[in-house]
């Protein structure tokens, strides 16, 4: 893992999780505080339904006042009613008191309970009618010609003289009167009678329920009927989708900002660790250097102490001693030369001589890399100059630019050009030139630091090495690359 | 007229009203007695009428007016506008006897068999066209009678069964003597006063006489009648009682009951169960019980076997079907319905033939005409062609509300006013 996705890890940790936790909480209290809210103002609706309920009930009440008194001072009336004149009167004082009170249903009774006067259905009359019971609303079902309807009634009585009358009278409970109860399109309001079997759908929460008696027909007793107010829970589960939706929005915003913020932090952070973990490992190499050569000197400075003690103490057995321990000391002597050889291949000898530069070209073009898809173009400069060079060091150097541009292409088709010319002040130069990705500037200004790479698996060692190699054979090096187009190197070298 | 079943029917129920309440056995006058004083509706003595004072008189129509119709009347406002404009042969006054129309006198023969009917000498249709017995005779006809151009002026009409009256059907409406007008216009009569599309409109309808006298015929359907009396109208005819009762508070006019000419009955595939006594009272207009008994359609052993057909199952609670927009038959419904505990149904006319033909539902409030010039023929056009009860509920009658004064207007045996022009 590299130091650059550690820091971005880290850094994901150490913000995400914190503000993933605050985001939790934020939507907890939030989800909490929105249904507090909602329910409280469901609450409050349906107090007002409940008042509505109410106050429909007294309106029909006042209503049905008015009529009582009215009809208890309508002389054609109590002659007809109480003398049997006047049928058509009688028969007719409903429809209109009931059209000018603005109700929906109107009877009169008589004693028995059978319809005097229908306003709601004039051709009803000596038929025996539910009676609701007195103090209050109560739901009965009323008949038209047509057909039944369910009405919200109250009923008040009065007595002419030998007789008493009941009026019935209400509103008929359709979907309008319903839908005037409900007032919010979030709330439902609904009837549910004793019996049904065919019960209405209620979907949702009920949030009230007004208990009203109902009277089913003639003669049958008051059973608790109700009018139901369900809360559809599709607002608040809007408003709950909508809090999760901008919780998960904010999440995904604070994380990208995090990841940038870590992307730029570890951006101007790591260069100079990167360095650092270069000074690191030169430390490494040198503390495991010190090691060696250590490990190599410690049996030396053993065996010439031994000698030393010898030729004070025992002068006479310093050959057998040094007969016995010379095996150590070649053995460490064979140790450190091994130890520099190692070493030397890190950093070999410089053999400088006159060098023809295409005749090493040429060599290591035989052991270049070639994957078919790369073209690989050479154009030498004939009759040039030798130039004063290590071989080896040169041909190290032309395998490293050849090996650097054909990973340039990344597998894809390409061309890698390697030629020779004459560059100036009498020096000779050798291009290296590849239509790879290029560098950027940052990379073309990093390009020749030692462990600085940008290939996967790369040692960061390549480009450093020929840099060196370059400078130890008194050359430039440089580089000329565009991002995506390709790079070129260039090395000029003193011709002999 | 509204639960009337169509054209044809119709002109069965206007021929058949020829005898209505009004009627007595019929005489046959050889010499016709003319429009009778008794006849003639709020004469106000001593008080000059229209045809004197001004030549034109207003009438307000509560039902629509269809010239397609003409001369068969579908409703109130027709019957009342086709007899100022078309003619029979002979008319029959309010008690029965028969007055010279298109024809100006008869004579019988052969025991009643054979009727010879002189046109008016003066006889003509609106485009100035004489008026021929072939005019009278070509396409007309029907059980138990022939009717044959004697001479140009003479139409013979042969009875299979002698009468020693003026037979009734000889007023029957489909029997008015019209020929078409060109581009469907308004087909052209013989009355005194005539129409064209140039005089009518969906609002009014402007007929005139070679007198220069004009009747005017206001459209009120849909409107407040009560509106019209106030704004002037001279004429209307009414079945509704709250107009009558508005009318009746007005100095100006006097309101007259016309003859009870129509019979709602309960038709069901069942005799009903349920006692239907006291239905006047459900009725918010003139209703009265049935009088009598003896209705022509308990009397039609002599049309053969009954109908053969069957009512078509009916399916869900009982139904009583009446014609939407009639009153009277939503109001018997209605208590039928309470009293049976099943539903009223208000259907469209079309609606309405369509499932009384089938029999679809429990039963049919309907209006049949009081009596009817031919029962078999009635009996084919109004009754179902199921085997069927029918049970009579109610009478009703309109009645006339006419301004004082202002103009004459005739009862006919029908029920139908004529103007009377001075």
């Amino acid at each position: 893992m590299t130091f650059r996705t550690r820091l971005l890890a880290g850094f994901g940790v150490v913000v995400l999780v914190p503000l993933a936790v605050f985001g939790l909480g934020i939507r907890r209290e939030m989800s909490g505080r929105v249904s507090a809210e909602y329910e409280r103002s469901v609450g409050a609706l349906a107090a007002v339904i409940r008042a509505d309920i109410a106050r429909q009930s007294d309106g029909i009440a006042a209503r049905l006042a008015a009529l009582k008194s009215a009809l208890a001072n309508d002389n054609r009336f109590r002659a007809a009613a109480v003398q049997g004149g006047d049928r058509a009167y009688v028969l007719d004082y409903a429809g209109d008191a009931m059209r000018l009170t603005g109700l929906d249903m109107l009877q009169v009774l008589d004693d028995e309970g059978h319809v005097v006067s229908s306003g709601h259905f004039r051709n009803e009359y000596d038929r025996a009618a539910p009676i609701p019971p007195p103090g209050g609303p109560a739901l009965v079902r009323a008949s038209t010609a047509e057909g039944d309807f369910l009405a919200f009634v109250r009923s008040d009585s009065l007595r002419l003289p030998a007789r008493r009358f009941t009026l019935v009278g209400g509103m008929r409970v359709d979907s309008s009167f319903l839908a005037r109860l409900a007032r919010d399109r979030e709330l439902t309001v609904s009837v549910v009678l004793p019996g049904d079997t065919a019960l209405p759908q209620l979907t949702g929460e009920v949030v009230a329920n007004v208990t009203v008696p109902y009277v089913a027909s003639a003669g049958a007793q008051p059973l608790p009927a109700g009018i139901i107010v369900t809360q559809s829970e599709s607002l608040l589960a809007a408003l709950r989708r909508n809090v999760n939706t901008w919780f998960a929005v904010a999440v995904l915003v604070s994380a990208l900002l995090a990841v940038l913020i870590a992307g730029w932090l570890s951006t101007r952070f790591s260069r100079p660790m990167t360095e650092m973990e270069r000074r690191v490992v030169m430390g490494d190499l040198a503390r495991q250097v010190n090691h060696d050569i250590k490990n190599g000197l410690g049996p030396l400075r053993n065996v010439f102490r031994h000698f030393t003690q010898v030729a004070e103490k025992e002068p006479a057995n310093l050959p057998k001693v040094f007969t016995e321990r010379q095996g150590t000391v070649e053995s460490s002597i064979g140790y450190l030369e091994t130890l520099a050889a190692n070493y030397a291949r890190l950093y070999p000898q410089v053999n400088e001589q006159p060098t023809d530069i295409n005749a090493v070209v040429r060599e290591a073009l035989r052991h270049a890399p070639g994957p078919e898809n790369v073209e690989l173009e050479t154009g030498l400069l004939d009759h040039l100059p030798p130039v004063r060079v290590d071989a080896l060091a040169l041909r190290r150097v032309i395998q490293n630019l050849l090996g650097n541009a054909v990973d340039s292409l990344d597998g894809k088709p390409g061309t890698v050009t390697i030629a020779t010319e004459r560059g100036p002040d009498g020096t000779i130069r050798l291009l290296v030139s590849d239509t790879g990705r290029g560098m950027s500037k940052a990379e073309v200004d990093r390009a020749f630091d030692d462990f600085y790479t940008t290939k996967k698996g790369g040692t960061g060692l390549g480009l450093s090495i020929v840099r060196r190699l370059v400078l130890d054979a008194h050359g430039t090096l440089r580089v000329e690359s565009h991002p995506g187009k390709g790079s070129k190197f260039i090395v000029e070298l003193p011709s002999a | 007229m509204r639960a009337y079943l169509g054209a044809r029917r119709l002109a069965v129920t206007i021929a058949g009203l020829v005898a209505g309440a009004c009627a007595h056995p019929a005489h046959t006058p050889l010499t016709p007695a003319g429009g009778a004083a008794a006849c003639l509706l709020a004469p106000a003595p001593g008080q000059t009428t229209a045809a004197a004072r001004g030549p034109v008189v207003t009438v307000a129509l509560t039902d629509s007016v269809d010239p397609t119709h003409a001369p068969v009347a579908r409703n109130d406002a027709e019957r009342l506008v086709f007899r100022q404009l078309y003619e029979t042969l002979v008319r029959f006054d309010c008690e029965g006897r028969a007055v010279p129309a298109l024809a100006e006198s008869w004579t019988s023969s052969d025991g009643g068999r054979r009727w010879s009917f002189t046109l008016r000498a003066d006889a003509q249709f609106w485009d100035g066209a004489p008026v021929t017995a072939r005019d009278v005779v070509v396409g007309r006809g029907g059980v138990g009678y022939t009717l044959n151009p004697i001479d140009a002026r003479t139409v013979g009409v042969w009875l299979a069964k002698g009468s020693d009256d003026v037979p009734a059907f000889l007023a029957d409406p489909a029997l008015a003597v019209t020929k078409p007008a060109p581009g469907g216009d308004w087909p052209i009569g013989t009355g005194r006063y005539w129409v064209t599309g140039g005089t009518a409109t969906p609002e009014e309808i402007r007929a005139y006489s070679p007198g220069g006298d004009t009747l005017v015929f206001r459209q009120t359907s849909g409107k407040d009648a009560r509106d019209q009396l106030d704004a002037g109208v001279d004429l209307l005819i009414t079945r509704d009682r709250s107009i009558v009762d508005y009318a009746a508070t007005q100095s100006a006019f006097t309101v007259v009951d016309l003859p009870w000419d129509r019979v709602y009955v309960l038709a069901s595939a069942e005799p009903p169960t349920t006692r239907l006594d006291g239905l006047e009272q459900a009725v918010r207009g003139e209703a009265r019980r049935p009088q009598g008994g003896g209705f022509w359609w308990e009397e039609l052993r002599a049309c053969g076997p009954s109908p053969a057909g069957t009512p078509t199952a009916s399916t869900g609670a009982r139904r009583i079907a009446y014609v939407r927009g009639d009153p009277a038959a939503r109001d018997l419904a209605g208590r039928i319905a309470a009293l049976g505990g099943g539903t009223a149904a208000g259907l469209g006319q079309a609606e309405f033939s369509r499932a009384f033909t089938g029999g679809a539902g429990a039963g049919y409030v309907l209006a049949l005409p009081r009596t009817v010039p031919e029962a078999c023929r009635a009996a084919r056009d109004l009754l179902p062609p199921w085997p069927a009860a029918v049970a009579p509920l109610v009478e009703t009658r309109a009645r006339a509300v006419v301004r004082r004064g202002k103009s004459r207007w005739a009862v006919d045996g029908d029920g139908t006013l004529h103007f009377v022009p001075q």
